[in-house]
């Protein structure tokens, strides 16, 4: 079967998510889509899937221009995929969330027998230790991933999408993956394939398309052309980019935060590393590395197992999120503002002042809005909040101006260490700069930011030092030379695991040398 | 495993244990508890209950809830009592239309969910006052007593202590559950519960899904509509006025999990058992009826408590 689309485009809520793509796969090939985080390869998955619409463009199977409004039509053209996020039925057992789709019946009632049979044949093609009767609740985030896989392999579908389907599993596994879909590419099935691991890709793939911003940056191009570094210098971009914000000050060198060995109840192990007082210290990884929980961990949201967290020299121990933020003075700006960040329905004033309210309350307990006036006034001019009045909702602000609103309130509660996860997301070029700028300015005030990002420039722009976390645990830390070229290359190198982390200590200390 | 480790770890079992102590001290306790009209009178005040119960069963399992059971009920009960008393149409008419018209009341709650995507407890919360308007509306209160000799006496006839009203419910049971475990439409409908996302990726029809459990959901507020007016042998606007408590007490104490998904006919049936069993426990020991009001409420409370307890224990275990 082949699909292809053509002058495809997606726009969400302040972002374009893909523009002007076109892709085709061809029946007999296995076909790889490559891009960093927020390239839009999972946009472009959803809708050859069926899951989102796009708004302009068109969509040809063998030719004919057709359309799916839900997965179901998907699904009875022929396509079916395994997507990033996990879509099993956690009480249903292993072999019923595979023959889903198709469940097996004898006299119009469910024949189990056949189900788990049939489940079988599917499994035992990648993993014949998982037991297609235990309930998928109960497995393992790798058995999840491999039983994804068995169901989309279960519809024996034309065109199979893979979205990352080697994130989670074992070289092992990976490697029966691989000669499965071998397998199929010599019956002429097509095949996406996206992964961030250049050597499957180069192993596995006939041609490679890159995505970069929503925008194709290579379009399937016959793997024998693509070196390694061509296909990563279509993935970031050829254009230099400089580092653009004020003068910082000279990071002073005083450890804010320390943390060593830190194993936690999320996943992480051995975690060490320093923030330095006025340092903005970057935490880069592809998403699902483990950032955002690392974040959680420290804001007490999280059981630590093993190692220590030390604050201004002394030992810390974060019980919970309101002892982090009254008793250490720590803050942590979420990467999701509307619905764990700010209180969209609330005033702008009740926003930045939720913070301290307890101690701007009055003897009786009451708070005034003048008091919280006296908090959020000064702060939305500094922060250049652009609103008629600070009893604006929340809610009907822009992004930018939403996320310094969630900026606000931790510099209100005069936090000494702020976490800051995704601050752009969803935000245009020019407001961004502006949070940029603003994120540099409170380090000038001697707050220590821990900034996390998936947005290369960004980090690359705004921090001194970068910690690359891949699956929960830190593999690299580099100086930023601010130079973007050969700063995403070594990122990239970290991530892609081809650097280690002696490498990385020796390179760093030769540099200060 | 032990047996007796094995017999723990079943949702039902706390409520099984519940009930073989409610039954022990209610027959030492009570000398009446035990005779063969007493049980009659005990079993007779299951049937409407459990269809009750399984009502709201449905509604939870596909992860939604139905606020218009006992409004539906009511309009249906008045319905059918309508048709025979004031159509004089035949008992089997009657209580086909008045099947139907719990389906559709069912399917419109449904649709309304779907396609407005306004939240099921809004949806229903406004069709109970409508049907609860339109049934006060044309029979201003005052209920139909001249129903069919044939249908009042099925209310009342017993084989030893087995009233005839119970085989409408154990039958719904039986089905129910060989619907939930065995059949295509059950499973996507326990699949959309547990996990809507994950199940419309899988080409099932959520919406047409979710539309079915309210349908099903009303078909069964109708059939408890029916039993009740047939164990009344009258039709009173009132019917289904005190059905929302029990309708989510019986699945919940049950184990039913509220997001969906996870539903058990059997504990929902033993927990409509146990609540019935205090209830006649507590008349044969004289107790102000307003009493019982507030054991369901603690009983609710002690069963979920129960259940999160166990659910952390298989987890840590």
């Amino acid at each position: 079967m082949d699909l292809a689309i053509e002058a495809v485009g997606k726009h969400f809520p302040g972002v374009v998510a893909l523009d002007d793509v076109s892709f085709e796969i061809r029946p007999g090939e296995i076909h790889a889509l490559m891009g960093e985080n927020g390239a839009g390869k999972s946009t472009l998955i959803k809708i050859i899937t069926g899951l989102y619409q796009p708004d302009g463009g068109r969509l040809l199977i063998d030719n004919k221009e057709s359309r799916f409004a839900s997965p179901r039509d998907a699904i009875g053209a022929g396509v079916s995929a395994v997507h990033q996020e996990r879509n099993l039925i956690p009480r249903f057992s292993v072999g019923e969330n595979i023959m889903l789709e198709n469940l097996p019946t004898r006299r119009r009632l469910v024949d189990y027998e056949a189900v788990h049979a049939q489940a079988r044949r599917f499994l035992d093609l990648i993993d014949p230790s998982i037991d297609t009767r235990a309930e998928v609740r109960r497995l393992s985030v790798a058995q999840m991933q491999i039983v994804e896989i068995a169901k989309a392999l279960s519809l024996e579908a034309g065109v199979l999408l893979l979205d990352e389907p080697t994130a989670s599993i074992t070289d092992h596994e990976a490697q029966a993956l691989f000669a499965v879909l071998r397998h199929l590419r010599s019956e002429g099935k097509a095949i996406v394939f996206v992964s961030h691991k250049l050597e499957e890709v180069i192993a596995l793939s006939d041609r490679v398309t890159v995505l970069r911003d929503g925008k194709v940056a290579a379009a399937g191009e016959p793997i024998a052309r693509m070196s390694r570094s061509r296909i990563v210098s279509a993935m970031i971009g050829r254009e230099e980019r400089t580092a653009e914000i004020g003068a910082r000050n000279a990071v002073g060198g005083v450890p804010a935060l320390e943390v060593s060995g830190l194993t936690t109840s999320l996943g992480h192990r051995e975690v060490s590393f320093t923030l330095r007082q006025g340092e903005i210290l970057g935490l880069y990884g592809l998403v699902g590395s483990g950032r955002t929980e690392l974040a959680r961990a420290l804001m007490g949201d999280a059981r630590i197992l093993a190692g220590e967290i030390r604050l201004r020299g002394e030992p810390i121990f974060v019980t919970d999120t309101p002892t982090a933020i009254r008793r250490y003075r720590m803050g942590y700006v979420s990467e999701d503002r509307k619905s764990e960040g700010l209180i969209l329905a609330d005033s702008i004033r009740a926003n930045i002042a939720i913070t301290v309210w307890r101690s701007i309350a009055s003897g009786l307990g009451l708070l005034t809005r003048r008091a919280e006036e006296r908090v959020a006034e000064p702060l939305a001019r500094r922060l250049d909040i652009r609103t008629p009045s600070l009893d604006q909702q929340v809610g009907k602000l822009s992004g930018g101006n939403q996320q310094k609103v969630s900026i606000a309130k931790w510099l209100a509660a005069g936090v000494d260490i702020l976490i800051i996860d995704e601050p752009t997301v969803g935000i245009d070029i020019k407001t961004k700069a502006a949070i940029h700028e603003l994120i540099a300015e409170i380090t000038r005030g001697g707050v220590s930011v821990l900034l996390i990002s998936s947005d290369m420039p960004e980090m690359i722009t705004l921090a001194d030092r970068i910690l690359i976390m891949r699956d929960f645990v830190l593999v690299g830390e580099i100086e930023n030379e601010r130079r973007y070229e050969t700063m995403s290359r070594r990122i990239m190198g970290f991530i892609h695991g081809e650097i280690d982390m002696v490498d990385a200590k020796g390179q760093a200390e030769a540099n200060h040398g | 495993m032990t047996v007796a480790r094995r017999f723990f770890t079943q949702e039902w079992s706390a409520l099984a244990v519940a009930i073989a102590i409610g039954l022990a001290t209610l027959s030492a306790l009570s000398p009446a508890f035990l005779t063969e009209y007493n049980l009659y009178v005990v079993l007779r005040s299951f049937c409407v209950v459990l269809v009750v119960a399984f009502a709201q069963m449905l509604t939870l399992a596909v992860g939604q809830l139905n606020l218009a059971v006992g409004a539906l009920g009511g309009l249906v009960a008045i319905a059918v009592g309508g048709m025979m008393e004031k159509l004089g149409l035949p008992t089997g008419v009657a209580v086909f239309v008045g099947l139907a018209i719990g389906v559709a009341g069912g399917v419109l709650n449904g649709l309304l969910t779907v396609r407005t995507g306004i939240n099921g407890f809004i949806v229903t919360l406004a069709t109970a006052s409508v049907f609860t308007g339109i049934n006060l509306g044309v029979t201003e209160s005052i209920p139909f007593y001249n129903l069919p000799p044939d249908f009042v006496a099925f209310g009342v006839k017993r084989f030893f202590a087995v009233p005839y009203l119970l085989i409408p419910p154990v039958i719904a049971a039986l089905l129910l559950a060989l619907f939930l475990a065995r059949t295509v439409p059950g499973r996507y409908l326990l699949a959309v519960g547990g996990n809507p996302h994950a199940a419309e990726l899988s080409g099932i029809p959520r919406d047409r899904i979710v539309v079915l459990a309210h349908a099903l959901s009303g078909l069964l507020s109708a059939v408890g509509a029916i039993l009740a007016e047939a164990q009344l042998g009258s039709a009173q606007p009132t019917i289904g006025a005190d059905w929302l408590v029990i309708s989510f007490a019986a699945p919940i104490i049950g184990g039913a999990a509220l997001t969906g998904g996870h539903v058990s006919v059997a504990a929902t049936a033993l927990a409509v058992v146990l609540v019935v069993l205090i209830q006649n426990g507590m008349v044969l020991a004289k107790v102000d009826p307003y009493w019982v009001q507030f054991l369901l409420g603690a009983l609710i409370l002690s069963a979920v408590g129960l259940n999160r307890f166990r659910a952390i224990r298989i987890e840590r275990a």
